[in-house]
């Protein structure tokens, strides 16, 4: 007879939080000095559109990525115009994490992200303009292909129209042929360019 | 002469990069595999042995340099790892070597300087052959 | 309709990177066929007329519902005792000799099977601990097994199983821990029945995880993927909670963290690639 040693489950813990769970108490956890107090914090103020300020402010001076993680969630979940005028001031930003997962909550939010994309696709920073294209990978909006067509036309800057190349191979249609081929003139050194309008091209073919 | 190929992992979350760098690698005699972020890499990395890495910065969930410092720290055999970035200022080339890369190479990428530098790093004094 | 939906190469090509970046599974050309039998299957089952208005619908479909139907049909998800062996092996080999060795003496350890399905998953872990983990002798174990589905989970609490099902156990084993049924089928033994707690629970509802912490290990098998991006982010985040810090997480083989958070470690044990909550920070 095999010894059994499994015992049955206790009732489970249940977790501690010190806060009340309501918006102030929240919002003060917000700047907890434990990690795990601001995390959860983070993540239940997803109810509450009023502490978008606060958290986006938190974001900013933030280290731990589990909480960064977490704000970023809750503001995808709240996502709204103010959000994404946050979510494009980190995108100036230095910090490669941080824009990374700026671009990732954008891609959520499609209707929000729309009415600032012309604008992010002719910011004077190339960088950041790759990171709105970048946005574009995921995004579910109609325009998306108007969008690469308008970069990939216009754009003097060949990363830029590289990177949008590569999402046109997924997303292009007959609209984008011409100005694909156009691409391939504008950049004819560039073998990256070519190997990428090439894909696109061989893709739109014909269905 | 060689009679095993030298292994490199792309890591890259556009599709059409990672297809045109493997072109040309594959081209020249080496074999590859591919990750699309530092995670994926990660996993492939301690699953395979690698000769060289070439990693891209900006990918979502984990970027290139959170892939190299976490690559770092593992105790596998280490390989050379080149960065690929749009970015050519001072501090990013910075961050790249204290990431953990070997080179650094701005985008966009020609043919001949890729495999220059796969060269300059796969034969290194004191790589095994 | 005269014309037939076909599949072209490119459209092929297309897909596969598209599913791939959204799924991390990788479909070889061998299994175009395969591949190429779902889509048309699912291109007539939405009225989407060929591949083209097909792929718009998957890109572009405001909720991923039409991505989650096709992941669930492109992944065949049958479970089955000892599926996926190589995860308890690594449990018992690796995950709870390091994790008992950082545990006070008289302590628990706590394991989640979840989802638990009819109990194959739960059952096949308390059976693996209690024939070839030496010091199950030495350690109380609590296991937790759950599921969102009530029905499903009087089935597991029952425990009787089809033929098929126990195929992959050793004979000796099925022999000495279930009973054949009156109706040809294998019933778990009632020890093992009084030992898997289980419990409904849905991931994705904060109220229900809430209850559901200090997990030493925890495994989650074939759930994820057929979430949305930011639902299973959602749901990584509730088991970041569940798990105590160097708690492990056991993914099914398909799946990765690597699309959906980078809040685990990635650990790699000589069975298996298993992920892990940083100790505290």
């Amino acid at each position: 007879m095999p010894i059994v040693k499994l015992v049955q489950a206790k009732t489970v813990e249940s977790d501690k939080r010190s806060h009340p769970r309501d918006l102030a108490g929240l919002m003060a956890s917000l700047d907890a000095p434990d990690a795990t107090a601001r995390r959860w914090a983070a993540r239940d103020l997803a109810p509450f559109t009023e502490a978008v300020p606060a958290l986006v402010k938190r974001l900013r001076i933030e280290t731990d990525t589990t909480v960064r993680e977490a704000i970023f969630m809750t503001l995808t979940e709240l996502g709204d115009a103010n959000i994404v005028q946050s979510l494009i001031k980190c995108l100036h930003g230095e910090e490669v994490e941080r824009r990374n997962a700026a671009i990732e909550v954008m891609k959520h939010l499609p209707d929000a992200v729309a009415p600032f994309m012309p604008g992010l696709l002719v910011d004077p920073a190339p960088n950041v303009r790759i990171l709105a294209v970048s946005v574009l990978e995921s995004l579910r909006h109609p325009d998306v292909e108007k969008w690469l067509i308008e970069v990939i036309s216009e754009d003097s800057q060949v990363n830029v129209c590289a990177t949008a190349v590569d999402i046109l191979a997924e997303v292009g249609t007959e609209a984008a042929i011409t100005q694909l081929e156009a691409l391939k003139r504008r950049f004819p050194d560039e073998p990256y360019i070519l190997f990428a309008a090439d894909l696109a091209l061989q893709r739109i073919g014909r269905t | 002469m060689s009679p095993t190929l030298k292994r490199i992992l792309i890591v890259d979350d556009a599709a059409t990069v990672r297809m045109y760098l493997r072109s040309i690698l594959e081209g020249a005699g080496y074999a590859v595999e591919e990750a699309i972020n530092g995670i994926e890499a990660l996993e492939k990395a301690l699953t395979l042995p690698f000769d060289l890495y070439l990693v891209d910065v900006i990918m979502p969930k984990q970027d290139g340099y959170g892939f190299l410092r976490e690559l770092r720290r593992q105790d596998i055999p280490q390989a050379p790892a080149v960065m690929i970035t749009t970015e050519a200022e001072s501090r990013d080339q910075a961050r790249a070597f204290e990431s953990g890369a070997n080179s650094y190479m701005v985008k966009p990428i020609k043919p001949e300087e890729l495999l220059a530098h796969c060269r300059l790093l796969l034969n290194a004094p004191g790589d095994s052959p | 309709m005269v014309d037939e939906t076909r599949i072209t190469t490119e459209n092929f090509n297309k897909f596969r990177e598209f599913f791939y970046r959204k799924t991390g599974i990788q479909f070889e050309d061998s299994k175009r066929y395969f591949v190429d039998k779902r889509l048309i299957e699912r291109i007539e089952a939405t009225d989407s007329g060929n591949f083209r208005g097909y792929f718009t619908l998957l890109r572009f479909q405001s909720g991923g519902e039409e991505l989650q139907a096709l992941t669930n049909i492109m992944t065949v998800n049958e479970t089955y005792f000892f599926r996926e062996e190589y995860q308890f092996k690594c449990l018992v080999n690796s995950l709870l000799p390091e994790i008992v060795k950082k545990k006070p003496v008289d302590s628990t350890l706590r394991i989640w099977s979840i989802p638990s399905s009819s109990g194959e998953e739960p059952y096949s872990i308390a059976l693996y601990l209690t024939e070839y983990w030496p010091d199950i002798a030495h350690w109380d174990v609590e296991l937790i097994a759950s599921d969102i589905d009530t029905r499903i989970l009087k089935e597991a609490r029952t425990g009787k199983y089809s033929k098929r099902s126990v195929q992959h156990l050793p004979a000796d084993l099925l022999r000495r821990h279930f009973k054949r049924t009156q109706d040809g089928e294998y019933q778990i033994s009632d020890d093992f029945r009084q030992t898997v707690e289980f419990s409904r629970v849905n991931l994705s509802e904060p109220a229900d995880t809430r209850h559901y912490r200090g997990f030493d290990v925890i495994f989650c098998r074939n759930l994820l993927i057929y979430f949305d991006d930011l639902s299973r982010q959602k749901v990584a985040d509730a088991l970041y909670d569940a798990l105590n810090p160097g708690g492990y997480i056991c993914l099914g083989h398909a799946e990765s963290m690597s699309r959906i958070t980078s809040l685990f470690r990635v650990r790699k044990f000589p069975e298996a690639i298993v992920y892990q909550k940083p100790e505290a920070t």
